[in-house]
C-alpha cells in the first residue's frame, strides 16, 4: 500500500527502561519525601517531583540546579522548581527535568548551523535558549595554526562559514547570559560534508543524545563501507561517509597540526548508492531509537543497526524503518 | 474578507453595487459573439518596452479589441492592457537578513476601473494569487546568484482585464470561472519578461505567457488565445514556456479537462511559442534603438574632443 | 516574497540529497519508495456542531482539522441581461455559482492576505468547483441556496508544504458534511427537519453499499529530482526539488479511473539555496580569488561538483509523466483514495 491510514490512537505508556529494583519505599506524604532513604551515591532515583515540592529539610544538603530555597519556610528547605527526577552527587542536590531544551555544559561536543554571520564572528544554533558565538579566532585557518587572522580573513568570512552551514565544534567557554562560545580548533572539528544531518529533540530523562565517552565513532556496515556518525550532545546528529584525511608530511618540529587546504570546501566527494542506502538506515534505526524513547549513543545504534539487518533477513527487506518494523527494532535493542 | 478591508478611504458598500445594464433596443438581437479567427490563431499584441523612462525597466502590452460593430455600448468581448516596471536590481534595506541570490518580488495590482465589476484599492486574494503565479515564472529564468543582496521589483497594473464570460450572460447562475484571470496571467508572463529584459536582468531565456482553453461547442478541439466572452470554457490552461530550453516555469489549468489535458498543454505551449515572436522581436528592436542612441553619443563625444578616443598619440 | 519556508541547509547537504535523490531508484532521506506515504491519522465527525469535519495527523506531528459549515442566503441577481424569456417557464436545472462556496486557510505564523494562504486557499477552491456539481447541489430553490464555508485550520507550524495535508482533510470534511432535510416546497422560505438522521449527505451516498457516487477531489505533492519523480516529499526533499507541481484529481464517473481537474507549478525554495564553493576556489593562505573569479568557476562548473541553485523550468515530458503517475488506473491517486476510504469517524 502507497499509504498507510491509522486510527487515531491514545499514546503509548511509556516504556520502563530502568531496572525494578529502583523502586524503594518512599514516603507517602504529599509535601516531603524521606531523602535518606535514597541510595547514596551518585543516582537518580524514579520519582518524579513536582515544581514548589519540598524536597527535604535537612541542612546538610547543598542546593545544584533546580531547586530553590522558600523565603517563607524554615532556612534550609529545599524546594524544586522543575517536574523531574532526583540527583544526588555527594551532598549536592539538583533536579533534573523529564525533558529540557539543552543548555550547554564547557566540553559538549556539539554540532551547530550558522544562522547569522557578523563582522568577526558567527551566530550559531545549537538548539539551546541562546545562539553560541564562533569566533572568527577561534577557528582553524588553512595555512597553519599560528596564522595571523588578517583583515582580508574578515572580508572573506563567508568564504570559510557561510548561512547554513554545518560543523561540529566543542563548547569553550559560557558567557555570563549562559550562551556558549564554540572552537574548533582540532582537526576533528570543523565543516562537515558528504552526509545527512537529523536533529533529534528532547534532553534528559530516556531520550534523545545523552553525553558518553564517544559522541564520535565509526561503523562498518554491511555493503557500504565505513560510516561516519557524530551525536552532538544537543540532539544534533551527522551520518556522513568515512574519509580518510590526507595527512601531509608532519615535520618533527612541527607539533602543531596542520589543517588541509580542502577543510572549509563544500564539495562532496564521491558517494555510492550503497553508502547512501547505509546512511539511510542508520537515520531510520536513530529515529527509531528516539522514537521508542531509547537513549541514543553508540551501543543502543550499533544494537540497533544489527537488529535491522537481521530483521532484514527473516522477514524480508524493508526501507522505510517506521511502524511495525521500527517497534520491533526498539524490542530487540532493550531485549538484548 | 473582512480583514481586507480598505480603511484608508470611504468605501462603497460591500457586494451591493452591479454595474449597470443597458436597454436594448427592441428590434436589436443581442447575439453572443462568436470566435472569428482559427482555432490556433492569436489575437494581435502591441508589445513596446522603454515605457516608462524613469523604472530600470519597463513594458506596455495590449490585445486589441476586436473590429465588430457595436450594438450597445458595452463592449461583447473584452481586451487587455498591461503595463509593467521593474525596478532593481537595488540593494536591499540594511536589516533584512543575507541573501545570496536575487530576491524578486511581484505585485499584481488590477486598476479599479479595469474590469466591469470594479475592484478595490487594496489587493484581493486573486490579485495575490496571480502574483504568486507571476513569481513562480519569472523565478525560474532569472539567474539569481549573480546578485547577492540584491532585490528587484516587478509591478504590474492591469489597466484592462479580460472579463470572464460574456456581460449578458452573468445572470444565468454564475458562468464565471474566472476564465479571463488566465489570459491576464499569459499577458504578465509576457509583459514582465520583456521589461525585465529591458532591466538587464541576467535571465536564461525569455519566458512567454501563453494559454489555451477546451470550449463546449468545439467537442474537444482546442483553442488557443481563448477570449472568454465568445467561447463556453470547459477547461483552460495557462503555461510560462522557455523555448530554447523546451522547459515550463509555471503552469496553471483549471477545469475539466479529462482525457484532453497533454492536447490542452501542447496546445498552451503553441500559444506561448506565438507570444514569443512578438516578444523577441519588441526587445530586439528596443535593444537596437538603445544601441543606436549610444553609438550616436559616442560619434558626438568625439567630434567635440571629450572623452576617451580610440587612437592614443604618442608625443614626445 | 520568499518561498513558504527558509529551509537553512548548507550546500554540502544540498548537494547530497540531490544526488541521493538522483539516483535510480532514488535514495530517500527515510528510506521510502518513491510513492510511499508517510503514516498519518485520520478521524472524521469530530465536531459536533459543524455541519462536517476532519482532522489529520502527519507523521512529523504536523495536523490540520477543518470544519464545514452551511448557512442559507438568498440568492442575488448579478446583473446582465434577461433574455429570452418567452420560452416561458424557467429551465429546470438551476445552477450553482462559484461565490457559494468560501474556502478559508488559517496557517500559524502567516497573515490572511500571505502568499502561501491565498495559494492555497485558491488551489482548493478551484479543485473543488472543477465540475461544477458540488454547486449545483447547493440550490435550495431559485431564490434561496446553502452558502458552504470551509474553514481549514493547521494547528502547528508549516514544517513542510502543507497543501497536501490540508487537502486531504478536507476531502473527508465534505465526504462527512450532512445537510438538514428541506421539508418545505418549492419557492417558500426553507423551512428544514431538525432531526439529525433526516439529514442527507452533500455528498450523497448510494443506497445499496453507502458509498459515496461522488468524491470531492484530493490534491496531491509531486515533485522531480532529475528524472525520478517522488510523492509525499518532505521539507528536505523539497529544498532539493527540481520541480514542485500540485495535481487535484477527482473520480471519472464515465471512465472509472481518475481525471484531472487542477494544476499547479509551485516555486521549489532550492532556487533560493546558496551556492557552495568548489574546493579551488575555497580561499587559502592569503588572497584567495575575488568574487568574480568565484563566479566563473561556479558557472564552468555548472552544478556538477558542488551545489547550485535550479535554473529553468520542468520539461513537458516530465510534466506529462508527473500527470500520467497520478491519474492512472492503479496509480497514486487512486491508492490515495482507495486509503481514505477505510477512515471511520
Amino acid at each position: 500500500m502507497a499509504i498507510t491510514i491509522l486510527a487515531p490512537a491514545p499514546a503509548e505508556a511509556p516504556r520502563r527502561t530502568y531496572h525494578e529494583t529502583d523502586l524503594d519505599t518512599y514516603g507517602e506524604d504529599e509535601d516531603e519525601m524521606e531523602i535518606d532513604d535514597l541510595p547514596s551515591g551518585h543516582r537518580r532515583s524514579t520519582q518524579v517531583i513536582t515544581p514548589g515540592q519540598i524536597v527535604t529539610d535537612d541542612p546538610q544538603w547543598m542546593r545544584g540546579h533546580g531547586t530553590f530555597a522558600a523565603s517563607d519556610d524554615a532556612s534550609s528547605a529545599i524546594r524544586s522548581t522543575l517536574a523531574g527526577t532526583l540527583q544526588k552527587t555527594n551532598k549536592l542536590l539538583s533536579v533534573v527535568p523529564l525533558r529540557a531544551r539543552y543548555t550547554p555544559e564547557i566540553g559538549d561536543l556539539v554540532i551547530g548551523r550558522i544562522v547569522e554571520v557578523q563582522s568577526r564572528r558567527w551566530k550559531v544554533d545549537v538548539a539551546a535558549p541562546l545562539l553560541a558565538n564562533l569566533l572568527l579566532s577561534s577557528i582553524n585557518l588553512p595555512g597553519g595554526a599560528l596564522r595571523r587572522r588578517t583583515s582580508v580573513d574578515e572580508l572573506n568570512i563567508r568564504s570559510f562559514f557561510g548561512e547554513g552551514e554545518l560543523l561540529v565544534a566543542e563548547v569553550q567557554s559560557l558567557f555570563q547570559d549562559g550562551s556558549a562560545s564554540l572552537h574548533t580548533r582540532s582537526l576533528k572539528y570543523g565543516k562537515l560534508r558528504n552526509g545527512h544531518f537529523m536533529a533529534v529533540s528532547g534532553m534528559g530523562g530516556g531520550a534523545g543524545v545523552v553525553r558518553s565517552k564517544r559522541q564520535i565513532f565509526t561503523l562498518q556496515t554491511a555493503r557500504g563501507g565505513e560510516v561516519d556518525v557524530i551525536l552532538g550532545v544537543n540532539g544534533y546528529i551527522w551520518i556522513a561517509k568515512h574519509v580518510e584525511e590526507k595527512r601531509e608530511e608532519v615535520g618533527l618540529n612541527r607539533l602543531e597540526e596542520t589543517a588541509s587546504q580542502s577543510m572549509y570546501s563544500s564539495q562532496n566527494d564521491e558517494i555510492s548508492s550503497e553508502t547512501r542506502r547505509e546512511i539511510a538506515r542508520l537515520a531510520g534505526c536513530i529515529r527509531v531509537l528516539a522514537e521508542g524513547s531509547v537513549k541514543v549513543e553508540e551501543d543502543n545504534l550499533r544494537r540497533a543497526y544489527e537488529a535491522s539487518l537481521e530483521l532484514d533477513e527473516i522477514e524480508g527487506e524493508v526501507r522505510y524503518l517506521g511502524g511495525e518494523r521500527g517497534r520491533n527494532i526498539v524490542d530487540m535493542v532493550l531485549g538484548g | 474578507m473582512a480583514m481586507l478591508a480598505d480603511r484608508r478611504r470611504m468605501n462603497a458598500p460591500p457586494g451591493g453595487t452591479s454595474p449597470p445594464v443597458f436597454a436594448s433596443l427592441p428590434e436589436a438581437k443581442l447575439t453572443k459573439p462568436i470566435r472569428t479567427r482559427n482555432p490556433d490563431e492569436h489575437r494581435k499584441i502591441f508589445l513596446r518596452t522603454g515605457v516608462v523612462p524613469s523604472a530600470s525597466g519597463s513594458a506596455y502590452y495590449e490585445i486589441s479589441p476586436s473590429n465588430t460593430p457595436r450594438q450597445t455600448l458595452v463592449p461583447s468581448s473584452s481586451s487587455l492592457k498591461i503595463t509593467c516596471t521593474v525596478h532593481g536590481p537595488r540593494p536591499l534595506p540594511r536589516n533584512a537578513a543575507f541573501s545570496s541570490n536575487l530576491l524578486l518580488t511581484t505585485h499584481v495590482k488590477f486598476a479599479p476601473f479595469a474590469t466591469r465589476q470594479r475592484r478595490g484599492y487594496v489587493r484581493d486574494s486573486s490579485e495575490r494569487d496571480l502574483g504568486v503565479h507571476l513569481e513562480t515564472a519569472l523565478r525560474g529564468v532569472v539567474i539569481g546568484d549573480r546578485w547577492p543582496k540584491s532585490g528587484c521589483e516587478v509591478v504590474i497594473t492591469v489597466l484592462e482585464g479580460e472579463e470572464d464570460g460574456w456581460w449578458a450572460d452573468a445572470e444565468e447562475g454564475g458562468k464565471a470561472g474566472s476564465w479571463g484571470m488566465m489570459n491576464v496571467l499569459a499577458g504578465c508572463i509576457t509583459v514582465a519578461s520583456a521589461a525585465i529584459a529591458d532591466a538587464g536582468v541576467d535571465c536564461v531565456d525569455l519566458v512567454s505567457g501563453g494559454v489555451a482553453a477546451l470550449t463546449a461547442e468545439r467537442n474537444g478541439e482546442g483553442v488557443l488565445d481563448p477570449c472568454p466572452s465568445e467561447h463556453d470554457i470547459k477547461a483552460a490552461c495557462v503555461v510560462g514556456y522557455l523555448q530554447s530550453r523546451d522547459e515550463v516555469t509555471e503552469m496553471w489549468m483549471k477545469g475539466d479537462a479529462g482525457s484532453g489535458s497533454e492536447a490542452l498543454i501542447d496546445n498552451a505551449v503553441k500559444a506561448a511559442v506565438l507570444t514569443r515572436t512578438v516578444l523577441a522581436e519588441a526587445v530586439k528592436e528596443a535593444t537596437e534603438m538603445k544601441i543606436g542612441k549610444t553609438s550616436e553619443a559616442a560619434v558626438e563625444t568625439t567630434n567635440t574632443g571629450k572623452g576617451k578616443t580610440k587612437d592614443i598619440q604618442m608625443t614626445g | 516574497m520568499a518561498p513558504y519556508t527558509n529551509i537553512p541547509l548548507s550546500p554540502a547537504e544540498l548537494s547530497y540529497l540531490h544526488t541521493s535523490l538522483a539516483q535510480d531508484p532514488p535514495i530517500r532521506p527515510d528510506g521510502r519508495s518513491p510513492t510511499q506515504f508517510r503514516p498519518l491519522v485520520a478521524e472524521t465527525d469530530i465536531l459536533p456542531s459543524a455541519n462536517g469535519s476532519a482532522r489529520i495527523c502527519f507523521a512529523d506531528g504536523t495536523e490540520a482539522v477543518v470544519g464545514v459549515k452551511a448557512e442559507v442566503e438568498r440568492t442575488g441577481r448579478k446583473g446582465g441581461l434577461v433574455r429570452g424569456k418567452e420560452d416561458g417557464e424557467v429551465e429546470g436545472e438551476e445552477r450553482g455559482e462559484d461565490g457559494w462556496l468560501d474556502v478559508s486557510i488559517e496557517i500559524p505564523g502567516t497573515r490572511d492576505d500571505d502568499a502561501l494562504p491565498v495559494f492555497l486557499a485558491a488551489m482548493l477552491t478551484e479543485a473543488l468547483l472543477a465540475d461544477g456539481e458540488l454547486k449545483g447541489r447547493l440550490v435550495i430553490g431559485r431564490v434561496w441556496h446553502w452558502r458552504l464555508f470551509v474553514d481549514i485550520l493547521l494547528l502547528s507550524q508549516p514544517l513542510s508544504y502543507p497543501l497536501p495535508l490540508l487537502s486531504l482533510t478536507t476531502h473527508l470534511a465534505l465526504l462527512s458534511t450532512r445537510l438538514p432535510a428541506l421539508i418545505s416546497q418549492k419557492d417558500e422560505d426553507p423551512l428544514f427537519n431538525d432531526d439529525w438522521e433526516a439529514s442527507t449527505h452533500l455528498f450523497p451516498r448510494q443506497p445499496t453499499t453507502n458509498e459515496p457516487e461522488t468524491k470531492p477531489p484530493i490534491t496531491l505533492l509531486v515533485m522531480t529530482v532529475g528524472t525520478n519523480i517522488l510523492f509525499d516529499p518532505s521539507s528536505d526533499e523539497i529544498a532539493v526539488a527540481d520541480a514542485i507541481v500540485a495535481i487535484s484529481a477527482t473520480e471519472d464517473s464515465k471512465d472509472g479511473g481518475l481525471k484531472m481537474v487542477a494544476l499547479r507549478t509551485v516555486d521549489p525554495p532550492s532556487r533560493l539555496t546558496s551556492a557552495g564553493v568548489p574546493t579551488q576556489a575555497n580561499t587559502t593562505a592569503g588572497g584567495g580569488l575575488s568574487a568574480e573569479e568565484t563566479l566563473k568557476l561556479r558557472e564552468k562548473d555548472a552544478g556538477a561538483t558542488v551545489w547550485r541553485p535550479p535554473r529553468g523550468g520542468v520539461s513537458r515530458t516530465v510534466l506529462g509523466r508527473m500527470i500520467k503517475k497520478v491519474v492512472e488506473k492503479g496509480g497514486v491517486g487512486e491508492e490515495v483514495l482507495e486509503g481514505l476510504r477505510g477512515v471511520k469517524s
